[in-house]
Formats: structure tokens, C-alpha cells, sequence
């Protein structure tokens, strides 16, 4: 099998995760930046064929938490994780682990678009590149037809491969990043309010993706936007002063949440 | 009690809604009484002034509708929020119901004022709109303070209504056969009692909407129920003497 083989994968159905391994687990997870708690002891599991949605108020803890699963924490000055983060049952924080490899298999798509300043095929190939996942130059443009087509950006750049990305508009901006991402056959993808700085139509655009790709990946989601949560996720996280509040599935917490803060909260009456 | 939304507004078209319905039910509650005034005083202007009053209903019924729209178009509201905004249509919906059957009351007291007072507004039909209005007044105080508890009493206490609603059944039934003549009076009478049964059977409903607005669940277990007409069948007493006779002759 080729390591490029992302789209023969059969997309399973949403509850697949439910009673499955879970592709990720955070256990007891604290992250303090200097004398800050901004998470606290947060246990959660992110599945293989979902999508999970963190939501909460700003400084919530919860994009603090979504960056310790790739440990994009380790850059910033002052920053400490605890507790133990596993995918696929294997100790992320391990010496053992490579963390450019580990952000190979767990790839991230920031809030505001950020392509390199190269072609839009440059952006898509870099990855596959410097990872060895393509020696010939057909194998690499095979992967990036790939990933673009799969970000739904293909039709709308297959003629100008070598424009600069950032030419391209906002929302194709940030489908161009989420191909970047895919390109190097990640496992689970981050989004950090990969919409946040979209119009509703390129949103819509990206929220359909989204759904697409949960056949093949994890993925986790921080969003502000909570109707975004509810028509995408398949599971949400409610964080609260870095707290985990409540986690259960999407349908349930914005129906009948159970604890009175997550109700408090998607309701519109605490912030 | 919840807290206020951080956009009062918001509170107060939720506000606005539950006011729209406490006016209706007491809209609603003044319909069956008049209905009922109307029928046993034999006034049909009365009457008819009920027929009219039902207008309103109407109109409360669509303002509801479009509040409510409004709210679901503009907040999209989750939660109990939404319930509260899906009760409201649907309480609404209940108390049109309801005055229509009040209205009904209404007209077939019109016609039976046309007829000799032969057979007498039944004393249970009184009794019967009094135990319903009480039903759908605390159905409607479950709703305005999200009382759970209130509701399940509501719900359970429908069956005191089904068990007059049946006794007059029977009751209505053993006149039409002694006297064809009455049949007619009778007949409303019996629609009548029925429109008292349904209001009733209504009063139920709001208690387990109410209920599942305020819990989020609905309620599982079967309602008690005493209305057993539908399985009623009367056999006439097989005739005898010089009828039989001439029966068999033809």
C-alpha cells in the first residue's frame, strides 16, 4: 500500500467511534503558563470518524488543550503540560517521539489562513516533500491533485497551480491549508477556528468539508460559533475555566445538557 | 430559576410568549364558562356572543405562530429555550382546540334552546366543565412556573372527567331509548359531554408538554384513563307482548 492511499479509505458511520478506540486520549491533562492554570485535569477521548467540538467562553482552556494534542505547547515560553496524552495508545510526550513526525500524523489548521508565501502547489507539496512521502515529481503532483480535490479547492486552482497562494481569497485560503494538512496523510486533524475569519458561504464550504474528511480522520474542532459545533460535531467538549464541563454527544448537550454551567452557557447566559 | 440571557431582548420575546398564552387560556377558560352559562340558562345571546369571542382565540393562536417563528428565525434558540419556544406553539395549538370545543358548546346550546326543555341540561355537565376548567387552569399554572410536579397532578387527574363523561354517556343513552322524541336534545347533549372529555384529554396534553419542557424528557408511563364508551354497545330489550306479534306479521 502506497502511503499516500488517503482516499481508497471506505467512510464509516458517525457512531463508529461510540463504542470504539478511541484514536486519542488525554488523561488528567494540565497546562499551566507560568503561574497560570489554564487547564485543569481534563480527561478526554477523540475517536476516529468524528468529529469533536470544543466550545466555551475565551480562555476557556480549550484551545490551550487542542494544542497539547500535537504539542504545539512546546514552543511557548513558560508553558507545562502534565498528565498523559496517548495516540493510538502511545505516549505523545514520550523522548521516543519525534514531534515533527507526531505533526505529520496530527495535523492542525489555525484560525486565520497562513499559506506559505509560494505557489499554491508549492503549499500543498512542501509537506509530502520534506516527510519523503514522494520521490518522483509525478507522485508528488499525484498527492497534491489529491489533497486539493479532497479540500474541495481542485476545480477552482487546477489551472493555476503556480499562482501564489496568497492570491487566493480568504475561504480558498484556508481550504488551501486544510489540503496542506491532509497532504501528508495525517491521522487527526486540530482545527482551531478554522472559520472564524470566513464569510458564511466559504464556512459552509469548509464545514461540508469537514464532514467529508471525518471518513477518513479524528478530528477535533475549537469553535466560538456554537450552531457551527452543533451542525458539525458528533461530539462536544464544554470547557469553563479550564475546566472540562461536560463532554457527551453533540445532540445531547445542546438539547438536555446535564450540568447547569454547559446549559448556562449554550443557552446565552454566561459568557 | 435560570438566569437571565446575556441579551435581555431575548428574555423578554420569551416573556412575550408565555404572556400571549396565560391571555389565551383565560380567554379560553371564560369561552367554556360562558358555553356552559349559556346552555344552562337557555340564553342565546349568550351564546352567541361566545360563538363570536372565539375570533380572538384565533388571532392570539396565529400571533403565537409568528412570534414564535420569529424567535426561532432570530435566536435560534437550544436547549430549554427551544422547548419553551416548541411549547408555546404547540400549547397554542391546544387552547385554539379547546375554544373551537367551547364554541361548539356554544352553538348546540342555540339549538337546544330551540326545543321545549323537555329534557334537562344535565347537573353533570356543570360539574363536568368546572373539573376541566380547574384542569386546564392548573395545566396552565404548570406552564407559567415550569412546574414539573404540577403537570403530573394535571395529568393524572384527567380520569375523574372520563368517569363522569361515561356515567352520563350511559345516562343520555337510557333516555333516547325510553323517548325517541329526545333523541335529538340528547344527541347534543352527548356532543357536549364529549367536547368536556376532549378538553380534558387537552389539559393532559399541556401537562406533558410542560413536563418535557421542563425536564427535557417526556413522560413514559401510560396515562390512567376511565373512558370506556368507545366499547360501549347497547342492546335493546327484546320486545314482547302485542308488539312482538305484529312484528312477526310483517
Amino acid at each position: 500500500m502506497s502511503p499516500i492511499d488517503i482516499s481508497v479509505t471506505a467512510p464509516k458511520s458517525a457512531s463508529s467511534g461510540a463504542g470504539g478506540v478511541p484514536k486519542m486520549q488525554a488523561k488528567g491533562v494540565n497546562v499551566f503558563y507560568g503561574d497560570t492554570h489554564a487547564v485543569k485535569n481534563v480527561t478526554l477521548n477523540v475517536f476516529k470518524n468524528d468529529v469533536t467540538a470544543l466550545i466555551g467562553p475565551s480562555g476557556c482552556g480549550k484551545s490551550s488543550f487542542l494544542r497539547c494534542l500535537n504539542r504545539m505547547n512546546d514552543g511557548i515560553q513558560g508553558a507545562r503540560v502534565t498528565g498523559e496524552i496517548t495516540l493510538d495508545g502511545v505516549d505523545i510526550n514520550s523522548p521516543r517521539i519525534d514531534v515533527v513526525q507526531l505533526r505529520a500524523r496530527v495535523g492542525m489548521v489555525f484560525q486565520k489562513p497562513n499559506p506559505f508565501p509560494k505557489s499554491i502547489f508549492q503549499n500543498v507539496a512542501y509537506g509530502p516533500k520534506i516527510h519523503g512521502l514522494a520521490t518522483k515529481h509525478a507522485d508528488l503532483e499525484e498527492i497534491v491533485a489529491q489533497s486539493l480535490s479532497k479540500a474541495g479547492l481542485w476545480d477552482e486552482v487546477k489551472d493555476r497551480l503556480d499562482a501564489p497562494g496568497t492570491a487566493l481569497s480568504g475561504g480558498q485560503q484556508q481550504r488551501l491549508c486544510i489540503a496542506r494538512a491532509i497532504a501528508v496523510d495525517p491521522e487527526v486533524i486540530l482545527m482551531d477556528e478554522p472559520c472564524s475569519a470566513l464569510d458564511p458561504i466559504a464556512t459552509a464550504r469548509v464545514e461540508e468539508l469537514i464532514d467529508d474528511l471525518r471518513g477518513n480522520y479524528a478530528i477535533a474542532i475549537v469553535t466560538h460559533n456554537m450552531q457551527q459545533a452543533a451542525r458539525v460535531s458528533q461530539r462536544t467538549a464544554f470547557f469553563h475555566l479550564g475546566e472540562l464541563v461536560e463532554y457527551g454527544p453533540t445532540s445531547q448537550i445542546f438539547t438536555t445538557p446535564k450540568q447547569e454551567r454547559t446549559r448556562s452557557y449554550i443557552t446565552g447566559r454566561i459568557g | 430559576m435560570i438566569k437571565d440571557h446575556i441579551v435581555s431582548s431575548y428574555d423578554i420575546d420569551l416573556n412575550s410568549l408565555k404572556a400571549s398564552i396565560a391571555r389565551m387560556a383565560g380567554m379560553v377558560d371564560d369561552e367554556i364558562a360562558g358555553a356552559i352559562d349559556a346552555l344552562l340558562k337557555r340564553n342565546s345571546d349568550e351564546a352567541h356572543d361566545i360563538v363570536q369571542a372565539d375570533k380572538a382565540v384565533d388571532a392570539l393562536e396565529l400571533k403565537v405562530e409568528q412570534d414564535a417563528t420569529t424567535i426561532l428565525a432570530l435566536r435560534q434558540p437550544v436547549a430549554e429555550d427551544l422547548r419553551q419556544v416548541l411549547a408555546a406553539l404547540k400549547i397554542s395549538n391546544i387552547l385554539e382546540r379547546v375554544g373551537d370545543f367551547a364554541a361548539n358548546i356554544a352553538k348546540r346550546a342555540t339549538v337546544l334552546n330551540r326545543h321545549s326543555p323537555s329534557v334537562k341540561a344535565q347537573p353533570t355537565l356543570p360539574e363536568m366543565a368546572r373539573q376541566v376548567r380547574t384542569l386546564l387552569q392548573n395545566a396552565l399554572d404548570a406552564y407559567l412556573d415550569e412546574d414539573a410536579e404540577k403537570a403530573n397532578d394535571v395529568w393524572m387527574a384527567d380520569k375523574h372527567v372520563d368517569e363522569l363523561y361515561n356515567s352520563l354517556f350511559r345516562e343520555l343513552l337510557t333516555y333516547m331509548m325510553e323517548d325517541p322524541r329526545v333523541i335529538t336534545p340528547c344527541a347534543h347533549l352527548l356532543f357536549i359531554a364529549k367536547n368536556l372529555e376532549r378538553m380534558g384529554d387537552h389539559a393532559t396534553n399541556i401537562a406533558e408538554i410542560v413536563h418535557f419542557t421542563v425536564t427535557g424528557q417526556a413522560i413514559e408511563e401510560a396515562r390512567p384513563k376511565s373512558d370506556d364508551t368507545s366499547y360501549a354497545m347497547v342492546v335493546p330489550p327484546a320486545s314482547s307482548g302485542p308488539d312482538e306479534d305484529a312484528n312477526d306479521k310483517n
